[in-house]
């Protein structure tokens, strides 16, 4: 009899087995229904609204809305038509889909939604504001994370279909916060950052050296700053409100700011470095590109102009903005940014909260506190009567771009208020092909949001 | 006769309200033009339920928990075939569901007494051998069927019974070891080996991949019992010697399997939805479109794809019935393999022979459902008892009766005769 237990014992071992599978299939299953549904013909979208409940996107396609009503978070937000992958509608449909496992497709009535941490009216200012040209804005709580403008233009109405994309502009079907730029002398916050760090703060005010409208560096290539009569003699302060090209050519050939060291400091803090592979930053599903530059030599041209945030330097404009959480915190650790407050299912209860995130250090709170005095007295020495009402720590770029032919602007900053905690990016594009300025659209930018917030 | 007519009575009665259940299930939810449809499936499955109920009468075994599950299942199995894309009875798959029922007594009468086939076992090697040679010269990679009338075979199926015999039969011969070089060796172990090999090439060569892990799982469990009898315990190190070779085996296999199965063992089935993952994602789509509760008998648009009725039925049933019915339909044939379990076999012949046919049709099970929910590579075999096909269901009758054969086994004593005084060979002559 013993000996037939073991035939009872394999029996057992295949049926635990077996019935193992199952329940990971069952919960499988379940879990993952909802993305089964969404490649289905058979789906109902909800609505995404933005933080006051106004309607981003709506699903059902049955209710009418203003002409371009979507224009100004049409590419951020984006549709079901498989146009645009890379927005918030495409990459978070399943929460859309007013479909759960138990309750099945609801026809009419359910009210799956996304509700988002934006600010419809803001954004819309903010994109009015640019007229005619081209660029765009992103800001965030840089306590919370929450995003609260994102708009990117030209943009798109999703409500008219896309017969007409053969005539769309360049760039129209992506955000452009999300994707890599020059980033002009805005790098010079990173390269500031850097410097603090390895140098520390004394050491690095210790240093001064003198601009004469350029700068001829070891190798023989020239630096050229934007004031050809130079900037005379300065310390880090004035070079930063400066924005001197030839100071920062000769910090970076400095033998207090060792090239390995740099570069670590540029890697903790995202950058890809020569050539190696970028990472993404996931915002709710959306990638984000993170930045890359090349750190060869302290003495070559294209190291120095690559730190003063020229040639292969490129950032996305929404990690420009993620480092100012981390100088305005001053923690050294970047705010993670969402899009997403919550979600409800198909019968309105909330699920999936956002909560706040943190990256890793990138440098020490001793480091972000300076930089942030750094920006802070720029803000105030420079920016005062632009952007007024606010005490904010700023830093503003030009960035050559299609060879030289066109300058972008950029301006990177935070308002110092516990009660307004906003860091923003602004980016204008072709800037000499109209007459707005990013301190005019930081004005309207922080002007909304201190309005609707 | 049945023992206990009080357990008899509310067995039948169960397995009676669980059809009729499911009956009024199809008349309220069910997707259907005429009730008479409706009519003609309840009484073919509730006249197919007495007649069966009452034939077990005369069979006298020792348990009759088989018997009941068996014909639960059928019933359920005829049921849910009549029911997809539109309710209308299928009389083909009535007629192989009371085949499959004859085949489970036929094979129950067969299989009772060990000694019996332990004569006849060479009859079992000859009958392998046809099967082998059929399937070699009738069969190919592109049909591996045989087409009789309307109805089609597919020998390969009959092949799992007579392996599982072969594997059962003539276990005392494990002791009879030979001496061969410097290894003991058993003749029968390695005359097993070389079917297994030969069932394996074949399969290979019929493209029927699907089925080589039933095979292995069968040759497994019947060799792991024969090389630990008579001893209690299994030894450790032979079990974990036949896993590491079915493990070895098996990544040989997946590193030399053809271009065509690397495929399917990477196909993204989302990326390709309108091609080879075809099947598999509109599987998936149907469970989650009948969620728990199913869209209701015959309203499932599974029954538009291919093989929705034996490759992907259990998809098929999850959408029109819904998950939980299905799981409960799953959760009926492991109960059937667990019986031996409750009901130990009386010899080691027949807790191998259920062991080995419970391991074919719970590996068959997760080969399907696992298969078609996209959990493992589509391999294409069946569900026992559910899915459609002759073969199928006779082999799988067969080997249910195989199961009660280990339920109610026949021990034929020896007759004692009178024996004589055997005759000295030398007498002292006076």
């Amino acid at each position: 009899m013993k000996s037939i237990k073991r035939t009872q014992r394999i029996i057992s071992l295949v049926i635990l087995f077996f019935v193992l599978g199952m329940a990971v299939l069952v919960f499988k299953l379940i879990h993952e229904s909802s993305f089964y549904m969404m490649n289905s013909d058979k789906h109902e979208l909800g609505f995404v609204y933005d933080r006051k409940g106004d309607v981003l996107f709506d699903g059902t396609g049955k209710d009418s809305y203003p002409d371009n009503y979507f224009l100004d978070v049409g590419n951020i937000i984006g549709d079901d038509k498989g146009q645009m992958e890379n927005t918030l509608v495409a990459q978070n449909i399943e929460k859309l889909n007013n479909y759960s496992f138990s309750n099945g497709l609801i026809q009419n009535g359910g009210q799956a939604s996304i509700c988002t941490t934006l600010d419809h009216a803001s954004n819309r200012a903010v994109f009015n504001a640019y007229g005619y040209q081209e660029g765009c804005v992103s800001a965030y709580n840089y306590k919370t994370g929450e995003i609260l403008v994102c708009t990117s233009l030209p943009s798109l109405d999703v409500t008219k279909g896309y017969d007409n994309i053969a005539n769309f502009k360049p760039g129209t079907l992506m955000s452009k916060n999300l994707y890599k730029t020059v980033p002009g002398s805005t790098q010079k916050v990173s390269t500031v950052i850097s410097a603090l760090e390895i140098m520390g703060t004394s050491q690095l005010f210790s240093k001064s050296f003198t601009c004469t409208g350029k700068y001829t560096n070891r190798t023989g290539n020239d630096i050229d700053c934007h004031n050809p009569y130079g900037h005379g003699t300065q310390n880090i302060q004035e070079a930063f409100e400066n924005s001197c090209n030839p100071f920062f050519a000769q910090l970076i050939e400095d033998e207090d700011l060792p090239l390995d060291r740099l570069k670590k400091q540029y890697e903790k803090m995202g950058y890809a470095i020569n050539g190696a592979k970028p990472e993404y930053i996931d915002i709710n599903g959306i990638q984000c590109e993170t930045a890359s530059t090349t750190l060869e030599d302290p003495y070559q041209f294209k190291t120095q102009w690559g730190c003063i945030g020229q040639g292969d330097t490129i950032v996305s404009p929404i990690q420009l903005m993620m480092w100012q959480s981390a100088i305005a915190n001053e923690s050294g650790r970047m705010t993670m940014p969402y899009l997403i407050d919550h979600v409800t299912d198909l019968k309105g209860n909330v699920k999936e909260k956002a909560k706040t995130r943190y990256s890793d250090k990138l440098f020490s709170e001793s480091t972000a506190s300076s930089t942030k005095q750094i920006m802070l007295t720029n803000g105030s020495d420079r920016y005062a009567y632009s952007i007024s009402g606010y005490r904010v720590g700023v830093k503003s770029g030009t960035a050559q771009v299609d060879e030289g032919m066109k300058e972008n602007s950029l301006l990177v900053g935070f308002v110092d208020d516990p009660s307004f905690p906003i860091a923003f990016c602004i980016l204008i594009e072709d800037k000499d092909s109209g007459y707005l300025t990013t301190e005019q659209v930081a004005q309207v930018l922080l002007d909304n949001l201190k309005n609707n917030y | 006769m049945y023992a206990n007519p009080i357990a008899y009575f509310f067995s039948s009665i169960f397995v009676l309200i669980a059809h009729i259940a499911m009956l009024v299930n199809i008349y309220f939810n069910g997707n259907y033009t005429n009730v008479r449809s409706v009519a003609v499936l309840g009484a073919a499955v509730i006249i197919l339920d007495i007649a069966y109920l009452v034939g077990i009468i005369f069979f006298k075994q020792a348990s009759y928990i088989l018997d009941f599950l068996l014909i639960l299942i059928i019933g359920m199995s005829v049921i849910f075939q009549s029911c997809f894309g539109e309710v209308g009875f299928d009389v083909k798959h009535y007629i192989t569901c009371i085949v499959c029922l004859v085949a489970s007594k036929a094979s129950y009468l067969l299989c009772r007494n060990h000694k019996y086939l332990q004569d006849k076992k060479k009859y079992i090697y000859a009958a392998i051998g046809i099967v082998v040679l059929i399937t070699l010269v009738f069969t190919s990679a592109e049909n591996m069927w045989i087409e009789i009338g309307s109805f089609t075979i597919q020998p390969s199926e009959f092949l799992k019974p007579l392996f599982v015999l072969a594997c059962a039969t003539s276990i005392a011969d494990q002791q009879k070891k030979h001496k061969v070089l410097f290894f003991n060796v058993v003749y029968e172990n390695i005359a097993l080996f070389g079917i297994m090999a030969i069932i394996c090439l074949v399969q290979v060569k019929s493209h029927d991949y699907g089925s080589l892990p039933t095979f292995l799982s069968i040759y497994a469990a019947g060799f792991l019992l024969r090389i630990c009898y008579p001893k209690a315990k299994f030894s450790k190190k032979k079990l974990f010697a036949v896993i590491a070779v079915i493990v070895i085996f098996l990544l040989i296999g997946l590193k030399y399997a053809p271009e065509y199965v690397q495929h399917r063992l990477h196909v993204d089935i989302w990326s390709d939805k309108t091609g080879d993952g075809y099947q598999q994602s509109q599987a998936l789509i149907g469970i989650a479109n009948g969620g728990w509760f199913g869209v209701g008998p015959g309203k499932g648009f599974l029954a538009n794809v291919f093989a929705y009725d034996n490759d992907i039925v259990f998809a098929t049933v999850s959408e029109e019935w819904g998950l939980l019915y299905a799981l409960m339909m799953v959760f009926t044939i492991v109960v059937i393999t667990a019986v031996p379990l409750i009901n130990p076999a009386r010899s080691y012949f027949h807790g191998t022979m259920s062991a080995c046919v419970s391991a074919a049709f719970l590996v068959q099970m997760a080969l399907n459902i696992w298969g078609s929910c996209n959990l493992i590579p589509f391999t294409g075999v069946t569900v026992p008892f559910i899915s459609t096909g002759g073969s199928s269901l006779m082999v799988s009758g067969f080997m249910i009766g195989m199961l009660l054969a280990a339920q109610s086994p026949v021990f034929k004593e020896q007759k004692n005769k009178k024996q004589e005084a055997p005759v000295p060979a030398w007498r002292w002559n006076e």
